[in-house]
């Protein structure tokens, strides 16, 4: 978990937490394999048991389903995020950046950005695929505008939070305005834009997951909910998991990114 | 306010300056407008600084003395006057009058060489003549075993060492240092007050040295200007001779000397007038 | 407030002129392009005059099933629905988990690979096991509010100063009375946050469900909008949830400095 200790209260030690968690983790799958093998509580068309899911998963990585095998549904919906995602970084970082740097800028594009902010992404989507059709197109441009707000809300933070002394400190060394937005403000900004960046990724999985639900061929969201609608919750549940577990490596992967990337901002961050 | 006390002291490299003064702020004074109204900070101040001079300003809380040091530096514009250096007007900050700030203002993304040379790096110096200057500098100021560490990593005296190595290595004409050792514990600041002094001595600086405290005023300047409460302007200059027997020594046994009980019990009750007026 | 970048003198008029100008010359922009210089085709982009009557219609007759405040109530009904269970539910487990490591030490790796599923892909399940309802809707409400719940609660709690529990305790309270009237004021606004977030999340994670399944409501009427090719209803959906999705926000914004007049002050204004 993310929240610091409670340290009144005493965190119990490494070793015992580990060895709760487990015991948790095994009652947990326990439970499911007792409910759906021994006392078949449910249906297996509900809830399939842990054997049937693993078999299903195994099933999917080799067989195509819906086009692609298990790999292929992954690469189309990794290729349609990372679009986006990227897009969104390209454009979503510098104007931050500048945004925060010069002020006639910021009052132009803000107001506009607020107006359009409080509109969740998805909402964008029948309107995109009115324009752009059932392609890749629109789900980029969703999935773009979704990472969008994360990426220019923290380049904009993350320059505003660097301290103006600094800015100050540079000046008299020398340096020029080019110079000291580079050497100084960006890189004391770049825990800030990575944790920024992080947000973004976040934000856009979870866009396309749904925009695949409503407008595409391919990928993870496509296949869960097609085999939401054939009944084949083992399908359903490979998909999930795996959707899940790729967001879970993103976080991960971006933290450790921020580690690499700035080894001097080592304070565990927030959420 | 008058001006410095004529030309009998000698200039450091023996011709006399008295014609170009080093640094002289002319008239400046700065208001400042918020939404509660407008704050004079400053009123028109004159002051002469020559070559090799340590200048100190003391004067109580508010009293603007850091708005004469950010505008002395070139990086806060005054209302009225104008800054000027080798008698030319002193335009933009840039490394021939260099800051140290009492937040020390290091880059935490960038180890303490780094920090050190940025100034060489802006400007462009090639990597030999840049080692060799970082390598007199982390000797001058003991921080040859901190190269590589990040600000984070060290104390607050070690985090000011770094900024004045960071200062010096540009070699300013001005060195202006802004209540530098206010962030620091006593013991720290003691050692650190002591090792600018010794420095001084070696090295002949042109300083301006903003502080509150009166006893570093007069440890460290050759001349100490009060300052009144706010509006601030200068009231009162003391002169304290340059090579008196307790410079560079401990600051604890400079108390022992009369002379340097003298002044500093002076510019006591300067100070002490404008806190008791308001 | 020390800030790098440009604040200058805190004039409000500046800021305030070029904000309106730039909106009224994009609203200038649109209307020429569509209406006096017919550049775009008007089912491509509709006018704002054609935005406009497309809304009156919408209020007043009934589209798909009900008018415009017919489908905004439909979706505020199952959104208060979601997030007020991920309230009751959410706020006390995260309490929970700070004020108990075993709870928290069980409970962690469960919930850690649980939040990165996204609450849309809960949605096939949903609808597999409660049928296109307004259950499914609610329920992805509440998948979508729950963890900021969670995560601000414990994370209010647990950055509690110490020595608060320590001196309520040297006073001669006891550990419920500690919780409950020494740290759950203390950690209430950093909770409220997460309300806010939750609150806000679970009207977009709404947005999205109804968009998939469903017979009324906001979303379903944009998708209608597609079906029908007509993207001044679809215009009209967005405009509408952007409305709501602000007000909620400004509501809540009051409330929490109403009743929770002790929140320190946040650098917010981005």
């Amino acid at each position: 978990m993310t929240a610091r200790a409670s340290w009144w209260r005493g965190d119990l030690s490494t070793r015992r937490r580990l060895a709760i968690s487990c015991f948790a983790l095994a009652v947990f799958v326990g439970a499911w394999w007792i409910v759906t093998g021994p006392l078949a509580l449910a249906s297996p068309l509900f809830l399939p048991s842990p054997q049937e899911v693993a078999g299903t998963l195994v099933r999917m990585s080799v067989e195509p389903y819906l086009g692609s095998t298990l790999w292929g549904h992954i690469g189309a919906s990794l290729s349609v995020v990372m679009s986006g995602w990227l897009l969104a970084g390209l454009v979503g970082l510098p104007l931050g950046i500048a945004m925060a740097w010069w002020r006639r800028l910021r009052w132009i594009v803000f107001p506009v950005f607020q107006l359009l902010r409080p509109v969740p992404p998805l909402a964008w989507i029948p309107l995109a695929i009115v324009w752009l059709g059932l392609g890749d197109a629109a789900r980029i441009s969703v999935v773009f505008i979704a990472a969008l707000v994360p990426w220019l809300m923290n380049s904009m933070q993350a320059v505003y939070s660097v301290d103006a002394l600094l800015v100050h400190a540079a000046r008299t060394l020398g340096a020029s305005e080019r110079q000291i937005l580079v050497r100084v403000v960006a890189r004391t900004a770049l825990p800030t834009l990575v944790a920024g960046a992080r947000i973004a990724l976040g934000n856009a999985w979870t866009t396309l997951i749904a925009a695949e639900l409503l407008a595409a061929s391919s990928g993870l969201g496509y296949i869960a909910l097609n085999a939401a609608r054939t009944l084949e919750t083992g399908v359903l549940l490979v998909a999930m998991g795996i959707i899940g577990l790729l967001g879970a490596l993103f976080s991960v992967g971006m933290r450790q990114a921020a580690r690499a990337l700035a080894p001097w901002s080592v304070r565990s961050g927030d959420e | 306010m008058r001006k410095a006390s004529a030309a009998q002291r000698p200039a450091a490299d023996g011709v006399a300056t008295a014609a170009v003064p080093k640094m002289e702020l002319r008239g400046l004074s700065k208001t400042f407008t918020t939404r509660n109204g407008t704050i004079e900070a400053l009123a028109p101040c004159d002051l002469v600084i020559r070559k090799g001079e340590f200048v100190t300003v003391v004067g109580p809380s508010g009293c603007g003395k850091s708005t004469l040091m950010m505008i002395a530096a070139g990086l806060e514009a005054p209302t009225t006057g104008e800054v000027f250096v080798d008698g030319a007007p002193a335009g933009a900050a840039g490394p021939r009058r260099s800051v140290v700030f009492q937040k020390f203002a290091l880059f935490p993304s960038e180890t303490v060489a780094q920090n050190i040379e940025f100034g060489l790096r802006v400007a462009g110096i090639a990597k030999q003549e840049r080692e060799a200057r970082l390598q007199e500098q982390l000797a001058m100021m003991h921080l040859e075993q901190f190269r590589h560490a990040y600000p984070h990593e060290l104390s607050g005296g070690m985090q000011q060492r770094v900024a004045i190595a960071r200062a010096l290595i540009v070699r300013p004409e001005i060195l202006l240092m802004d209540e530098p050792f206010g962030a620091l514990d006593a013991q720290t600041r003691s050692v650190l007050q002591e090792e600018v002094s010794r420095l001084r001595r070696v090295m002949d600086y042109t300083v301006l040295f903003i502080t509150h405290s009166v006893e570093e005023a007069v440890y460290l300047g050759d001349r100490v200007i009060v300052m009144s409460r706010r509006p601030g302007r200068i009231k009162r200059e003391i002169v304290v001779p340059k090579d008196a027997v307790w410079r560079g020594g401990e600051i604890e046994s400079a108390n022992d000397h009369a002379d340097f009980n003298a002044a500093r019990r002076e510019v006591w009750e300067l100070v002490r007038e404008e806190i008791v007026r308001q | 407030m020390n800030s790098a970048a440009s604040h200058g003198p805190r004039r409000v008029a500046p800021a305030l002129l070029y904000g309106t100008l730039t909106l009224a010359a994009l609203l200038c922009a649109w209307m020429l392009a569509t209406s006096a210089l017919g550049l775009v085709d008007a089912r491509v982009l509709p006018s704002p005059a054609g935005v406009l009557a497309r809304a009156a219609t919408l209020i007043a007759t009934p589209f798909s099933g009900a008018t415009l405040a017919g489908h905004a109530l439909a979706s505020l009904h199952r959104w208060i629905i979601g997030v007020a269970c991920a309230i009751a539910i959410g706020i006390p487990v995260g309490v929970l988990l700070a004020w108990l490591p075993p709870v928290r030490a069980a409970v962690a790796p469960l919930f850690e690979l649980l939040r990165f599923i996204p609450p849309f892909a809960w949605v096939p399940i949903a609808v597999l096991w409660f049928g296109a309802s307004t259950t499914t809707q609610a329920l992805v409400v509440f998948i979508a509010a729950f963890p900021a719940c969670v995560i601000n609660a414990q994370l209010g709690v647990s950055q509690v100063d110490p020595i608060l529990p320590r001196a309520a305790k040297a006073l001669g309270a006891g550990s419920l009375a500690t919780l409950l009237r020494v740290v759950m004021p203390v950690a209430a606004p950093s909770a409220f946050t997460g309300v806010r977030i939750a609150v806000s999340n679970g009207w977009m994670a709404l947005v999205g469900a109804e968009l998939i399944v469903g017979k009324q409501g906001l979303g379903f009427l944009i998708s209608q909008g597609q079906n029908n090719d007509s993207v001044a209803t679809i215009f009209v959906g967005i405009i509408a949830i952007g409305v709501l999705g602000a007000l909620i926000d400004v509501v809540l914004q009051r409330a929490q400095a109403r009743m929770l007049p002790w929140t320190p002050p946040v650098a917010e204004g981005l």
